[in-house]
């Protein structure tokens, strides 16, 4: 018997539950390590998100989609915008809403524009980071 | 000064997510989430720093 025949004896199955917890985890923060009662974690990870999400916005930052490049590459808003993506049902009730993608450049004058941006794309990164411990706690492999 | 604290606070919001996520007993976490901290400031005043004396 070959290593990696050896391996796959002991690689598990993803329980289907995980992936939910995982996708509820992206939507709305928090909400996933809350499907799992984890109190602490979801009220520190899912508010540290929240919460820079809503900083971002205060402080006159601006979000990410197809259509905001300004003269440039419509490829170059698709890294940031997958950042922002993270947020999940924020950036998609903004979108919707159209609050938050403007670019105009009286707001990008701003002292806290380019800070409001940094906020709100690490609210999506770190949205990202909390949907992958959620889904890892969910299929058992972290506790 | 507003510069430094904002810094801050985009600080300590990511080391909090870092610190919960990445040990398994509470200190060990309180221990990373410090860390983390006290990385972003050190290397975000370093790179301060450095760009300041870089003539662009």
């Amino acid at each position: 018997m070959v290593k990696s025949e050896r391996l796959e004896e002991h690689v598990e199955p993803t329980p289907s539950s995980a992936w939910l917890v995982g996708l509820a985890a992206w939507f709305l923060p928090g909400s996933g390590h809350l499907m799992m009662r984890k109190w602490g974690r979801a009220a520190l990870m899912g508010g540290v998100i929240w919460l820079s999400f809503f900083i971002g916005l205060a402080m006159g930052g601006h979000m990410f989609d197809l259509t905001t490049g300004q003269g440039s590459s419509v490829l170059l808003q698709v890294p940031p915008m997958i950042a922002n993506l993270g947020s999940g049902v924020l950036y998609i009730v903004c979108w919707l809403l159209g609050y938050g993608f403007a670019d105009d450049p009286v707001q990008a004058a701003r002292a806290t524009y380019e800070y409001g941006n940094t906020f709100l794309l690490i609210a999506g990164l770190l949205n990202y980071l909390t949907m992958l411990d959620a889904f890892d706690i969910a299929a058992g492999r972290h506790s | 000064m507003r510069h430094f604290l904002v810094m801050c606070l985009f600080a300590a919001l990511a080391a909090v997510v870092f610190g919960a996520m990445a040990k398994d007993t509470p200190r060990e976490r309180w221990l990373y989430g410090l860390k983390v901290f006290a990385e972003f400031i050190v290397i975000g005043l370093a790179l301060g720093w450095i760009l300041y004396f870089i003539p662009w």
